[in-house]
């Protein structure tokens, strides 16, 4: 019996023991060559080794994505619907309904009367698209654009819908679109920030904006979006404050960089070397900006192009010039908000004063890029945050009503960027409440435009508190159709 | 002897059966005529196929290592082998007469021929000789793996087997080469169809391999009718129902995707064609889009890439140098920083000339610079001199660069020549062309020059009249003391502001023109217009200006403001300060159920002729003008009223605005002033709020 165990012990001496650990390794190691990153790949994007490099060929370099915060009514604009005018102060039927939920504005309303536009259409362009007078000049470069009737999203009211337009979910705390971009294709230009931000307001009933949706997120503080003051003074305190040289600047912040590197060294925090660079970025500002917001050398034509207001700044006419000298010195993402498209009441009239607004100025910022030969390679974006009901909200009237919001269909164009032109894709029910072909979700449009910018949307990802993120979460198909 | 090992005999004799059968059929070739029910024995072919297989293995090997009893086994595993062998050729011989032909079958045929008869030879002899053995078994193990490995390829194809290692040449096609058939098409019919249509194994007659079998067709019909769904029998056959019999491909092999059965039956109903390129189709048409997803835009580059480390050398904070996508030889290049150009960095680029494809140098400051470094850039295809304040002249170095495709000159004042040297770019796909400074006769002379380009003239403006906005008034609605200058301006620069002092709108001719180092005197109303050449006359700007020549030394209140309107206590009145257009801007001291009432100490020797008192009127808010306003002066020993006129109250709701209410003060000695500012008592009857008491909003006194 000693024996035994005697040899039992001396059968499992450390030779043996080795020699079949090295066979156990030796299949793992096998084993391993068929998963190809498991050493390797998903190390490397974390590293951002292969980050600023598209994942294959860009369509677009940069976007200019003109957000009609506060959801301007898709029956008015682009989605023509002769029965609504026909049917007025009809009832909607439930069965285009199909048991909805409504916001708490009109869900306590005991009728759903159909309204239609106020305003008359006509059909523009190779597309034959159907257009409303409201947008005169956006209609005469129809041929140019790409109009979606047939957008839909999740969510039905203002913050979680533009917070889930810009980073992909209805929560705040992700990157915004632009940061994601940042972080994907880095900037074209050092001396500017790849993402800018500039905001508007029209007179019509508004909505907020606010900074987190220009966020960084988790990402890297340098790709927050940076904001522009619609003052004369687009980005503040850029200029040297009198008595401090460029010398004596340059010194100062020469100085704080090495204070902050040893301040680096101690604690490793990231957020650290951010701001040394953001310390460096605004440097260069202050010699890049002043040449991108100086308009006083703006042609007569340029002016005529976007409308008088273009030289008046904080206004929406403004923003889409100064966007233009912005996308044009190669920033990546210009986000414009303008606010004020939430016509709950009284439509007609909001929406006279916030066309007038936008009309001239985006077509004008479409023909400019064009006759510069830089709309091909720049994606323009415009478009709210969800669409409006076809039934009134509060009193009906031929010229005055008003629409709740509406996440099931609504409309945006695009231009340029690689997208088909003089196109319209999808359509929606006669009723102008469901989408009845080819629909694009929130999910879909941002993998479409990350696809246009050659970044494979399931392969941008940042590692965060455990798990991989990115801009579409597990969710959002190409629209290939979109993609000229 | 167990029983079972009875039929052994049996067995043995069985072999002979199965050898005279199958030399027979292989014999007989063309000739059978096979019954159904023998039909299906024949298709057991691929499913026994793997029972000799193993069985002949295994005693193979066993004859090589065993001895005694396990010798015996194999023996009899080789009995077993052989003769399942028999039952497998003669299965095949019956499949083969099917639809299969070429050589793979001939080789199959005749190495399981070969298999079967080595087997029964080993079989019979395998007691004579060691030697003979272990050479034998081993020529009937090569011969099997053989058969087996041209019988796959029967079935999946050539090459099957190594596909996978052999280098695969994916072919990076260029939109403009490809080719509907060739590209688009063909690529399905390879990897779905061909192996059961192709030399040897040419199923239904119908051979994919060669575009002559193609157009000849199958035994039941022509492979496609051009343009028409119905008649082809490729569309009808892919969207039978899977389960029929005639559906292809087969139930059991892999079926085509969705996005290929819609290639195949657009291809059919485009015409079929075997020539058509992708570039001849329209954009809308959806087998574009197929060919755009597949093919890449971008042209393919066979010039070799420039070094990493001169990429990297050539990237700074103003240049940025970058290939037009991973991977690729082509770089592309921009410029940024107008301030910061050097002219002489462009030579840098010599290093990369090659591989430069795309240069961008928008509105950095090129006048006068020697464009002759642009000869070296012979891949060169866009080139971005946008608002560059090139000229004409220096563009002659363009017509060297023979792959230019896009030129971007917009906004450069070209001048003579240039329509010349662009005329010669004949190569030019498009050209950006506005704001250059030519006149109507030069821009078609250039498009005469330049039939196949297309040009874009852009947006000139000419003709639209808009109307300019106001210009703006450099001073906010202020109060001064002795004079204030006059400051105008318009973001065109090319407008003319007119302005005028006196209450008057300024027009275009009459109103003086603004110029710097004008000096307001007075208390007054500016009213500014701008006007320029091709637009519409602006609106008006107006500010007023307060002149406040005497500074009280004090003010006090006799009566308490509302308690939300009291701005600064009674300094407010004397601060200097003009309120803005908003009562509730904290700058007015409003009251509404007692009057206004201060007193004003003077300083010795202040003799003010003139009081004013500056207020808002703002109707919709119930601010209106004071129903009365009384005034006393103190002369030492009394207080003296001077006669005050009765203001005249408004008739309708406006816009909030200042008011000013002026009283002349009589001539004589008097220390201190004493005012009384009654609010209306009554709104009129025209007003929503008709009845209720109204506001008075003021916000200084002036002294003159």
């Amino acid at each position: 019996m000693e024996k035994e165990i005697l040899e039992q012990g001396l059968n499992h001496n450390r030779r043996k023991f080795l020699s079949r650990l090295s066979l156990g390794i030796g299949s793992v190691a096998l084993g391993s060559l068929l998963i190809p990153d498991l050493f390797t790949g998903k190390q490397e994007a974390e590293d951002g080794l292969m980050l600023a490099l598209p994942h294959f060929a860009p369509k677009a370099k940069r976007i200019i994505y003109l957000f009609q915060n506060g959801a301007p009514s898709q029956l008015e604009t682009f989605d023509y619907k002769p029965l609504l005018v026909k049917n007025f102060g009809e009832e909607l039927p439930e069965s285009i309904r199909g048991g909805q939920r409504l916001t708490g504005m009109t869900s306590g309303q005991s009728s759903f009367p159909l309204v239609g536009s106020y305003f008359p259409f006509q059909q523009y362009g190779e597309s034959r698209a159907w257009i409303s007078s409201l947008f005169p000049h956006i209609s005469g470069v129809v041929n140019d654009l790409l109009i979606v009737k047939s957008m839909h999203t999740e969510a039905i009211n203002h913050d979680p819908a533009l917070t889930f337009f810009q980073t992909g979910a209805q929560v705040g705390n992700r990157p915004s679109m632009g940061s994601w971009l940042s972080y994907g294709l880095g900037s074209e230009n050092a001396n500017l920030p790849a993402f800018c931000v500039l905001l508007s307001r029209g007179k019509g009933n508004g909505q907020g904006v606010y900074s987190k949706l220009w966020s960084n997120g988790f990402l890297d503080a340098t790709h927050q979006g940076v904001q522009f003051s619609n003052s004369e003074d687009p980005v503040l305190y850029l200029k040297d404050p009198q008595g401090m040289s460029r010398e004596q600047r340059r010194k100062m912040i020469d100085q704080i960089s090495v204070m902050n590197e040893l301040n680096y060294k101690e604690f490793n925090d990231p957020q650290i070397t951010a701001k040394v660079q953001q310390y460096e970025m605004a440097y260069r500002m202050q010699t890049a900006v002043p040449e991108i917001t100086d308009t006083s050398r703006e042609p007569d034509s340029v002016v005529k192009l976007y409308g008088p207001d273009c030289l008046v700044p904080g206004t929406y006419a403004a923003n889409c010039l100064l966007a233009r000298k912005l996308s044009e010195s190669g920033v990546r993402f210009v986000q414009l908000y303008h606010q004020g498209w939430d016509a709950h009441d009284n439509l007609p009239n909001q929406m006279i004063g916030q066309a007038k607004d936008v009309d001239q100025s985006t077509a004008g910022l479409i023909t400019d890029l064009k006759q510069r030969g830089l709309l091909d390679e720049t994606l323009i974006i415009w478009g709210g945050e969800f669409g409006r009901t076809n039934y009134c909200q509060g009193k009906i009237q031929l010229d005055n009503y008003g629409r709740d919001h509406h996440p099931r269909a609504f409309s945006i164009f695009m231009a340029g960027g690689g997208v088909k032109s003089g196109m319209v894709y999808g359509e929606t029910d006669e009723f102008g409440y469901n989408i009845t072909e080819n629909p694009v979700h929130v999910h879909d449009f941002q993998a479409t435009v990350m696809n246009l910018m050659g970044i494979d949307h399931e392969k941008l990802t940042y590692k965060h508190l455990g798990r991989r993120y990115r801009l579409t979460d597990v969710h959002g198909k190409v629209v290939k159709d979109l993609i000229a | 002897m167990p029983k079972i090992l009875r039929i052994i005999p049996l067995l043995e004799n069985l072999l002979f059966f199965w050898l005279g059968l199958a030399l027979v059929l292989s014999l007989a070739g063309e000739r059978l005529e096979i019954p159904p029910v023998l039909q299906v024995m024949g298709r057991t072919h691929p499913l026994l196929l793997h029972f000799p297989i193993v069985l002949l293995l295994i005693a193979v090997g066993l004859f090589w290592v065993a001895e005694g009893k396990l010798k015996t086994a194999a023996g009899q595993l080789l009995l077993a082998g052989a003769n399942l062998t028999g039952v497998t050729v003669v299965a095949g011989l019956l499949l083969a007469a099917e639809e299969y032909g070429g050589e793979a079958l001939v080789w199959h045929q005749w190495l399981g021929l070969i298999s079967l008869g080595l087997s029964i030879l080993i079989y019979f002899y395998r007691n004579e000789s060691a030697r003979f053995l272990k050479l034998s078994t081993l020529t009937l193990a090569v011969a099997i793996t053989l058969t087996g490995h041209f019988g796959a390829n029967l079935t999946h194809g050539e090459d099957f087997l190594l596909a996978p290692i052999q280098s695969k040449e994916t072919e990076f096609v260029a939109m403009e080469d490809a080719e509907v058939f060739r590209h688009l098409v063909q690529p399905i019919l390879e990897a779905k169809c061909i192996a059961c249509h192709k030399e040897g194994k040419i199923k239904g007659e119908l051979r994919m391999d060669e575009i002559a079998g193609l157009q000849k067709g199958g035994k039941t019909g022509p492979f496609v009718v051009p343009g028409d769904l119905n008649e082809s029998l490729l569309i009808q056959r892919i969207n039978l129902p899977k389960d029929n019999e005639e559906h292809m491909p087969p139930k059991n092999k892999a079926q085509l995707t969705e996005q290929e059965l819609e290639i195949l039956q657009l291809w059919v109903a485009s015409g079929a064609s075997l020539e058509q390129k992708v570039t001849e189709l329209k954009q809308e048409e959806p087998l574009f889009r197929f060919a755009s997803e597949k093919f890449t835009v971008e042209k393919t580059y066979t010039f070799k890439s420039a070094s990493e480390s001169d990429i990297k050398s050539l990237n700074n904070f103003f240049r940025k140098v970058s290939p037009v996508y991973p991977g690729f030889p082509a770089l592309e290049v921009s410029y940024f920083g107008t301030s910061a150009f050097d002219p002489s960095s462009l030579r840098d680029l010599k290093k990369i000339s090659g591989q430069t494809v795309k240069l961008n140098l928008n509105r950095m400051p090129l006048g006068g610079v020697d464009m002759g470094f642009l000869k070296d850039f012979e891949n060169l295809e866009e080139l971005q001199l946008n608002f560059t304040g090139i000229r004409g002249g220096q563009l002659t170095v363009l017509s060297r660069l023979e792959n230019l495709k896009n030129l971007a000159i917009s906004g450069n004042e070209l001048g003579d020549g240039a329509v010349t040297e662009l005329g010669k770019l004949k190569n030019l796909k498009r050209l950006f062309f506005w704001q250059s400074g030519l006149d109507d006769n030069q821009q078609e002379e250039l498009k005469k020059a330049l039939p196949q380009t297309i040009i874009d003239f852009g947006f000139s403006g000419k003709g639209l009249l808009y109307e300019l906005n106001a210009p703006k008034i450099g001073i906010e609605a202020a109060i001064f003391k002795d004079s204030i200058e006059l400051k105008l301006s318009h973001p065109i620069r090319s407008t003319d502001i007119r302005y005028t002092l006196d209450g008057t709108v300024p027009d275009s001719s009459a109103s003086p023109k603004y110029s710097p180092g004008i000096w307001i005197k007075t208390s007054t109303e500016i009213r500014a217009r701008a006007f320029a050449q091709d637009w519409i006359g602006s609106d008006e700007a107006t500010v007023s200006v307060f002149k406040s020549g005497i500074k009280a030394k004090e003010v006090s209140l006799r009566k308490d403001p509302i308690p939300r309107y009291k701005a600064n206590g009674s300094i407010t009145l004397i601060d200097g300060i003009k309120g803005k257009a908003n009562h509730t801007s904290g700058e007015w001291l409003g009251y509404q159920l007692t009057p206004l009432e201060a007193e004003i100490d003077l300083d010795t020797g202040q003799r003010p002729i003139e009081l004013t008192l500056s207020l808002l009127y703002h109707e919709s808010a119930h601010i209106f003008t004071p129903e009365k306003v009384n005034i006393w002066l103190y002369t030492g020993t009394g207080w003296d009223k001077v006669p005050t006129e009765i203001p005249s109250q408004p008739t309708k709701i406006r816009e909030t605005r200042f008011g000013l209410l002026k009283y002349p003060l009589p001539e004589k000695e008097f220390s201190r002033i004493k005012i009384e500012v009654i609010p209306v008592s009554k709104l009129p009857a025209w007003h929503p709020g008709a009845g209720s008491k109204g506001w008075v909003f003021m916000d200084e006194i002036l002294l003159n």
